[in-house]
């Protein structure tokens, strides 16, 4: 072998090692078995931005159907899990607006709303905000049919005020 | 013809001087340019390959290989008691230390940048040897990440032990010999204040706080008042073998790169 075929080689070695090095440290597997889980979920991440910067993204349907099926069913952490799965960029504002509704459904109580759903549903509805001012949903289930309408009603979920203590409130539905 | 006339020329000039018959002969040692240096910083003359490329495949493949496996394993560390692998990124203050430890090579001539980057050695030959310089450097901050330890008191002390011994080494070493010896004796003290003694110190046992402090309140308190971070003893392994290997690295980086590149 010629000694510039080996410099080539250590070249490509050095950099293909150190791509490796410099993925190890910003992946952080926990132990041996979890690299191949680790770098199957970045070779995903990766195909999900080259096909987001080419265009050609799109939601998986059958996730979201079943997402659809599993929020109807009011399964919401079920729901969730496969919205982001059919959306893994989290850049489809109508899956993203779904995952906000059920953190809100989820949330909604009679007597009390759980804060801590309602917090991570304001913060997904600004999300949806972000990807698209405008969003309105075609699901007539869905009561709310702006972000902005959500937002509202998950902000005065979060606050405390004199109509809180008001008994007529029971009688309120869940949107 | 003309060729006698000329070199009689010069004869005539000189005069007296005695001038020396005899045929040259071609020495052994053809194509061995760093053969001088190398002696100069003690490491032992590696004989000319049947080949030829026994260099180049230690200088543009093993050396790398062996220097990107340290930057790997050098941030690697085993959560205790769970066992599971922890990759501390490097603080910055290694990198200024991996600077200065690589500017120390330049000049003590552990490196001679005209062995490495030349006008008269190709363009590959100058790119494979940056990428070897750059594994080297990578190595050289893992390694201080590898030996400072994470945070607290003990981060703070052994980092101004490493800059005051980095700062005087700077300004006193010229000989690369004495400088990889340094090398080795900074890091054998740095290892043994790390993995021997704070390793020691820091208690790994699992449960509650008042648990682990009931278990073993001494360990327990210094884990505290230090800030120690919980590793198993199976990460001064990793490290002791990770040392290692920068040292056998060092050892096996030449001055001067032209043989490899086959530039004699």
């Amino acid at each position: 072998m010629r000694s510039k075929h080996i410099q080539i080689l250590g070249l490509t070695l050095t950099a293909v090692y150190g791509l490796f090095v410099l993925w190890a440290y910003w992946a952080a597997p926990k132990s041996v078995s979890d690299v191949s889980v680790k770098a199957r979920e970045t070779i995903q991440q990766a195909a999900n931005e080259a096909k987001a910067a080419t265009g050609t993204y799109e939601v998986d349907p059958e996730k979201f159907r079943n997402g659809l099926n599993a929020f109807r069913a009011e399964n919401f952490v079920l729901a969730r899990d496969l919205f982001e799965q059919a959306d893994p960029k989290g850049i489809d504002p109508k899956t993203q607006y779904y995952i906000a509704y059920s953190y809100y459904r989820q949330g909604w109580g009679r007597f009390s709303n759980d804060d801590e759903m309602f917090k991570l549903g304001l913060e997904q509805t600004d999300r949806v905000i972000a990807l698209d001012r405008e969003f309105k949903a075609d699901d007539p289930d869905l009561k709310l049919k702006y972000a902005v309408e959500l937002k509202k009603e998950l902000e005065d979920g979060l606050k405390i005020t004199a109509d809180d203590f008001n008994p007529l409130r029971l009688t309120r539905e869940r949107h | 013809m003309v060729k006698d006339h000329d070199t009689t020329e010069p004869a005539e000039e000189i005069g007296d001087l005695s001038a020396i018959d005899g045929e040259l002969v071609e020495g052994e040692d053809e194509g061995y340019v760093d053969t001088a240096s190398e002696s100069e910083i003690g490491r032992p003359a590696l004989p000319p390959s049947p080949d030829g490329n026994q260099r180049a495949w230690l200088h543009f493949v093993l050396l790398p290989t062996v220097f990107m496996t340290v930057a790997l394993l050098g941030g690697l560390r085993i959560a205790a008691p769970e066992g599971e692998f922890v990759f501390v990124r490097p603080a910055l203050i290694c990198l200024v230390f991996a600077v200065i430890l690589t500017v120390l090579f330049v000049r003590t001539g552990l490196i001679s940048v005209q062995g490495w980057f030349s006008e008269s050695i190709p363009t590959l030959g100058n790119i494979a040897n940056g990428a070897v310089l750059l594994s080297l450097f990578a190595a050289s901050v893992q390694m201080f990440n590898s030996l400072i330890p994470e945070q607290g008191l003990a981060f703070w002390v052994v980092s101004f032990c490493f800059l005051w011994t980095l700062g005087v080494s700077f300004f006193t070493v010229a000989d690369p010999g004495k400088l990889v010896r340094s090398v080795v004796a900074l890091f054998s003290l740095a290892f043994l204040t790390k993995y021997f003694i704070l390793l020691n110190l820091t208690s790994t046992s699992s449960g509650t706080w008042l648990q682990r402090l009931w278990d073993d309140p001494t360990k327990e308190a210094l884990t505290y008042l230090l800030d120690l971070p919980r590793y198993a003893s199976a990460t001064g392994y990793i490290q002791f073998f990770a040392a290692g290997l920068f040292l056998l690295g060092l050892f096996l980086v030449r001055p001067d790169t032209r043989s490899a590149i086959g530039e004699n």
